[in-house]
């Protein structure tokens, strides 16, 4: 590996070092923010490698945050952490290669809210098992402390960075964008399309589900509303978008925008954080469509 | 079994449904068809007039349907309002329709969050209901109540004066015209942007009717509009963009759909078979509603 390459890997690892050493210095409150970071970067570079750079836009991917957290309540108390959260993974993993290939034949907008309403229609449909069940909120004992979360967390944070980073630079990323750009165009010239979308999809969605199968742990109680709520969804919609969709650094910069918008308004009101988050993807897409990452350039470019 | 099916409960409840599904999808087609205009916050202007009829209701006692006109005007200032502020320089530049969907959906999802909860902030999540015109009337077995019958008999009055309007009058012919084809129209004289202005205010204010006559027979939520607005896709898609006959053919058969098989299986699944209705239409049209457009 040249120097060149090896620099984002460096940056990356040592951020994620970073926020887990930052944990240990602060306390219980700012842990959690902590953990909420690694949570939405993890989240929002997942996304962004299937839509960021295909343009398909997913309002989906609670789905995958969902099946996760699902499988590791499941088997809570039954298997190892570790092995429940990589479970986790494969679930989310193989449920997006299940529906990629019926989903992805639809194209455009009808493909975003069409994801809306699978995850709308897996919610119900989990939540109707459970009420068969007789289970609708399972209590969770012994889960892991803050600490052994956010060590987690941020690995999957760093691991969903690299991803995005190198997928963005192969061959396979540069074919995705082609996609985006002009799908037909794409064909002609040879990119395997059908194949790149269902891949880069199930990729996708797999880190989101251990995403959520840790995020499950962090509450006492497991309640399907809550972990398939469509607000996740639109949360990371928003992260990616106001970042800006250039490559890796941009999701970063739009989880810490939202989630220090969140830190200032959540007290007032979850409410207020809400409407301001739904007038701030308004703002963005209409006056900056390229997000953070595009002001900045166009900034230094005008310099 | 028979029985169930032939029974006049249920096909009234299909009907007074399928006439709401049919002004929501009408107003729908009305946006998504003369701009492209991908317009998922549709069924947060009917929670919008639903909570207006409700306070109205609650605090004066006077018939909802009072509202009515007051809020048409105010949901079609709503939509003018957001046309002006967002859609119309954007749509004169001429971009491309991939473009202005992909835009319009991701502004009125910002725009949908923002509605909703600043509507829970303002009146708590907490589910409403009024009792209006309650008394049951007897028609045979079928009983029915009074709210019903106008929620019916207010829809289908809608309905009329739209067709009317929309194949007899020029302005309508317009507005037609705009969504069969927008370059065509443009070349024969329309003035698209005035057309444009009118159809939004026009495709607000039935959506607000539709929450008006909603709130009569449903509770009302801040977050009840999503699954009407699917329910809207779901018409105009299955009955044809700019195709309102088609529109209110597909709201009565959505309804019809989605009442007997809630009736014949359980309450609980009545939101999976809404969804699944919508995922399982999108996946059999992937093209989505383009296709149907050309040939209209």
């Amino acid at each position: 590996m040249n120097a060149r390459a090896a620099w984002p890997v460096l940056v990356t690892l040592a951020g994620a070092v970073a926020l887990w050493a930052l944990g240990q210095a602060v306390g219980a409150y700012w842990q959690i923010v902590l953990l909420n970071v690694a949570m939405w970067i993890a989240l929002t570079q997942s996304w962004s490698v299937f839509s960021g750079l295909t343009g398909y836009i997913s309002l989906g991917h609670v789905v995958a945050y969902g099946i996760g957290a699902y499988v590791v309540v499941s088997g809570w108390g039954m298997l190892p952490l570790w092995l429940l959260v990589g479970l986790a993974g494969l679930a989310s993993g193989l449920f997006g290669l299940l529906v990629a290939i019926p989903v992805l034949r639809v194209r455009g907008p009808y493909f975003v809210i069409l994801t809306f309403g699978l995850a709308e229609l897996v919610k119900y449909a989990v939540l109707n098992v459970e009420t068969m069940l007789g289970k609708s909120s399972r209590l969770i004992f012994g889960a892991p402390g803050t600490e052994t979360l956010l060590l987690a967390m941020a690995g999957l944070a760093a691991a969903a960075t690299l991803l995005r980073h190198f997928v963005g630079i192969s061959r396979f990323g540069r074919g995705l964008a082609a996609i985006r750009e002009d799908e037909t165009a794409a064909e002609t010239i040879g990119v395997p399309i059908t194949r790149f979308k269902v891949l880069a999809f199930a990729l996708s969605v797999t880190l989101p589900g251990m995403v959520g199968g840790l995020m499950a742990l962090r509450s006492t109680y497991f309640e399907v509303l809550q972990v398939f709520n469509p607000t996740i969804s639109f949360t990371i919609v928003t992260m990616a978008i106001i970042g800006g969709n250039e490559d890796a650094r941009g999701p970063i910069l739009g989880v810490l925008f939202l989630v220090g918008l969140s830190e200032v308004l959540r007290s007032a009101s979850p409410q207020l954080y809400l409407i301001c988050l739904g007038l701030v993807l308004v703002g963005f897409v209409t006056y900056a469509p390229t997000g953070l990452l595009g002001l900045l350039h166009g900034r230094r470019a005008r310099r | 079994m028979l029985e169930t099916v032939f029974s006049g409960q249920l096909l009234f409840a299909a009907a007074v449904l399928g006439v709401l599904y049919a002004v929501i999808g009408l107003g729908l087609n009305l946006v998504y068809g003369t701009m492209r205009l991908l317009n998922i916050a549709h069924g947060d202007i009917l929670m919008l007039g639903a909570y207006a009829a409700f306070w109205w209701f609650t605090l004066t006692g006077l018939s909802p349907l009072l509202t009515l006109p007051l809020v048409a005007v105010a949901a079609a200032g709503l939509g003018i309002g957001l046309y002006v502020a967002f859609f119309r320089r954007h749509l004169a530049s001429g971009a491309h329709v991939a473009v202005v969907e992909a835009r319009s959906l991701l502004i009125f999802f910002g725009i949908s969050v923002a509605i909703q909860n600043a509507m829970a902030w303002a009146f708590t999540s907490t589910p409403r209901a009024y009792r209006y015109l309650d008394g049951v009337w007897h028609l045979g077995d079928t009983a029915m109540t009074g709210n019903r019958i106008a929620a019916l008999a207010v829809g289908v009055g809608v309905l009329l004066a739209m067709l009317v309007f929309l194949n007899r009058t020029l302005f309508g012919l317009e507005i037609k015209a705009l969504i069969q084809h927008r370059e065509a129209a443009r070349i024969v004289g329309i003035n698209v942007d005035r057309v444009q202005l009118f159809a939004i205010g026009l495709g607000f204010a039935v959506a607000g009717i539709g929450g008006v006559l909603l709130s009569m027979t449903e509770q009302i939520t801040p977050f009840m509009g999503f699954p009407f607005t699917i329910g809207a896709f779901v018409v105009i898609i299955m009955g044809g963009l700019g195709n309102i006959r088609g529109g209110i053919v597909a709201g009565f058969a959505l309804a019809f759909v989605e009442i007997y098989l809630v009736t014949l299986t359980s309450a609980n699944l009545r939101s999976i078979l809404v969804y699944g209705i919508f995922v399982a239409v999108l996946l059999i049209r992937p093209q989505g509603l383009l296709s149907r457009a050309r040939r209209a």
